[in-house]
């Protein structure tokens, strides 16, 4: 039995934890709504700049650029890096072993690093141009390494005989692939596609390098209006809204997660 | 069609197949008739699975021939061959429903979906399984997956159905169920099975054939009274529980009756069946429910009988397991007898007491190898 003394401290030190959490985002959702243009002080409330958010233009482009280079990212690097995890548990090979930790790289190598020698890489030695193919590219390279970890940690606990049963009631590798180990690898694959999107979307020192000009992304934006901006206070707001919209997105998948296990 | 009777549904013709460690499967020949259960039966990692595998097309043979319906299929890939597998671990695919299971094979073969409908209702009906086509496989018992497993690969109708150890995973009452149910199934369907094992009961119970494997080869292939009765070596007396072994130098009495002389020092004598030639033989088997024993002072009346003193007695329901240490032998030999239960209760049949264990030359069988 639980004393309800001990009850209090829990509840207390849950408070606090969840205050630690959520305090800086309460303030700032807090100060969106202020009259001042600098969001930093309480005048009046006021949701103008709200209004004001979806004027600016300019803004709006970074939230399109940044949705587009995010939604590209993630179809791409899940795709490859399910095929590569894949290929990589499946098939022998000579250097398979070199390969699979090699992965590891783009992920452990700092992102400045990285960003450093993927402008070199992109400017003198392969000629991309900067902009979206080189924001894509340079994504992709950095989120696919976790789509193949992530493959790789589901692989381990297939049965591949279900591959082989498959094969054995008359379905050639093709049809297998659709009808069993796709929706086999669907768990790692649905994780892979959840992870790599906020990542793509929130990336910024590397993408800060290979952007070139015309081509910010909302997080290379939101820097620079830190910098010149009149109105920092439309941070605030564009935050809260993508603080927000994943918070429901989760939740919304969270419920349908329990749908599924109750009707299974 | 009609006259393929005497065609073997499965031929395996000097079978070869090695891995990088290992010779899994050594110049394995044999036949199997159509319409029988055969079984291959051997320790794990005899090469009994990967015989069974090459049989599916899941793996190459190195050298040889696998003939089905007299066709040899050693190069068509599995999807197109007329044979299917029930893994041992059944594979029942866990996000399709057992219908969606039981329709998979039918569906590549586009069978139109009335028919697929009216053959799911039939197979459920034979294996007593109506009312469970929209649950998954995560929430049906043990012998119930067991089931649609079968009947995911008889509703194909195949030549030969493979059967990969599908029973070994379930208790005791339940596989012995289903035992008699695989037997029904098989006998109702006319299909002809081909039975992977390492138990030796489970063989017993539902074979037409047994071939016994041990080391990548084959050591014996007969029906299963013969292989209980007359196990051909000492490896595979041993497997059938024929646990009173004895190897030794033999030599012909008579016509049909063989002499040895076994290592102990011991004299037995065997009837030799099979005329087999006295160079060639190198032991004798008895089973331990063939051997009598008698209280110590009787008058010995059958071709075998030694005196011996009871050491260990262990109850085993229907009959105790008793080791007698033999005695005027020089090296110290046991011998296992199963001991009928009311007998066992009798007080000249209790632990340190001299008794006589006997048995017939018809019950000792010749080694050979």
């Amino acid at each position: 039995m639980r004393s309800p003394k001990k009850g209090k401290i829990l509840f207390i030190i849950i408070v606090v934890g969840y205050l630690f959490l959520w305090g800086p985002i309460i303030v700032l959702g807090f100060f969106s709504f202020s009259s001042d243009s600098y969001g930093t002080r309480w005048l009046s409330f006021t949701t103008k700049w709200y209004g004001e958010l979806f004027q600016t233009s300019a803004l709006m482009d970074a939230v399109v650029r940044s949705l587009i280079i995010a939604s590209v990212t993630v179809v791409a690097a899940t795709a490859i890096g399910t095929l590569a995890g894949y290929g990589l548990y499946k098939y022998k090979f000579l250097g398979r072993r070199i390969l699979r930790t090699s992965i590891l790289l783009p992920i452990t190598v700092p992102y400045i690093v990285m960003a450093g020698a993927l402008l070199v890489y992109f400017t003198r030695v392969i000629h991309i141009p900067l902009g979206y193919p080189a924001i894509i590219i340079a994504h992709i390279s950095f989120s696919a390494p976790l789509a193949v970890f992530i493959t790789l940690g589901r692989m381990q606990r297939i049965d591949w005989s279900l591959e082989e049963a498959s094969t054995d009631l008359g379905a050639n590798r093709l049809t297998t692939w659709r009808l069993i180990t796709i929706p086999l690898l669907l768990p790692a694959i649905f994780s892979s596609a959840v992870l790599i999107f906020p990542w793509s979307f929130n990336d910024f020192t590397i993408t800060y390098f290979v952007a070139g000009v015309g081509t910010s992304t909302l997080p290379l934006y939101l820097f620079s209006m830190l910098q010149y901006s009149l109105k920092p206070v439309l941070i605030n707001g564009i935050s809260l809204i993508f603080i927000l919209l994943p918070t429901i997105g989760i939740l919304v998948v969270s419920s349908l997660q329990r749908e599924t296990k109750k009707t299974r | 069609m009609e006259n393929n009777e005497h065609i073997p549904c499965v031929e395996l013709k000097k079978l070869v197949k090695r891995f990088p460690e290992t010779v899994a499967v050594e110049n394995v020949s044999l036949k199997v008739k159509q319409g029988e259960v055969f079984s291959l039966l051997g320790p794990s990692g005899c090469g009994k699975t990967t015989t069974l595998r090459i049989i599916a097309g899941l793996e190459t043979a190195d050298e040889g021939e696998v003939l089905i319906d007299g066709q040899v299929v050693n190069k068509i890939p599995p999807y197109r061959r007329n044979c299917n597998l029930v893994f041992q671990n059944l594979a029942l695919f866990p996000h399709m429903t057992v219908e969606e299971n039981i329709a998979y094979g039918l569906e590549r073969r586009k069978t139109p979906k009335t028919e697929i409908k009216e053959k799911i209702g039939k197979m459920l009906d034979l294996m007593h399984l109506a009312g469970m086509e929209k649950r998954y496989p995560a929430q049906i018992s043990g012998g119930q997956k067991q089931r649609i497993a079968l009947a995911r690969s008889l509703v194909l109708e195949p030549k030969i159905l493979l059967l990969d150890e599908p029973l070994a995973s379930l208790d005791r009452k339940i596989r012995k169920e289903l035992q008699v149910e695989l037997r029904r199934i098989q006998k109702e369907l006319g299909i002809t099975f081909f039975y992977v094992t390492h138990d030796q009961r489970v063989a017993l119970a539902i074979s037409d054939t047994i071939a016994v494997m041990r080391a990548g080869r084959l050591e014996q292939i007969a029906p299963p009274d013969e292989i209980y009765d007359t196990p051909r070596t000492k490896f595979i007396a041993d497997f059938m529980g024929a646990t009173n072994i004895f190897s030794g130098r033999a030599a012909l009495k008579g016509d049909r009756e063989v002499r040895l002389e076994s290592d102990e020092g011991l004299v037995i004598f065997a009837f030799n069946h099979k005329n087999i030639p006295v160079e060639k033989i190198t032991g004798i088997s008895v089973h331990p429910e063939r051997i009598h024993v008698l209280a110590g002072d009787s008058k010995s009346r059958a071709d075998n009988s030694f005196k011996g003193k009871i050491v260990e007695m262990v109850y085993q329901g229907d009959f105790v397991e008793t080791k007698i240490l033999l005695l005027n032998v020089e090296n110290s030999r046991s011998i296992i007898v199963h001991l009928n239960t009311k007998l066992s209760q009798k007080s000249q049949f209790s632990i340190g007491k001299v008794v006589l264990v006997q048995w017939d030359k018809e019950n000792s069988n010749i080694l050979q190898d």
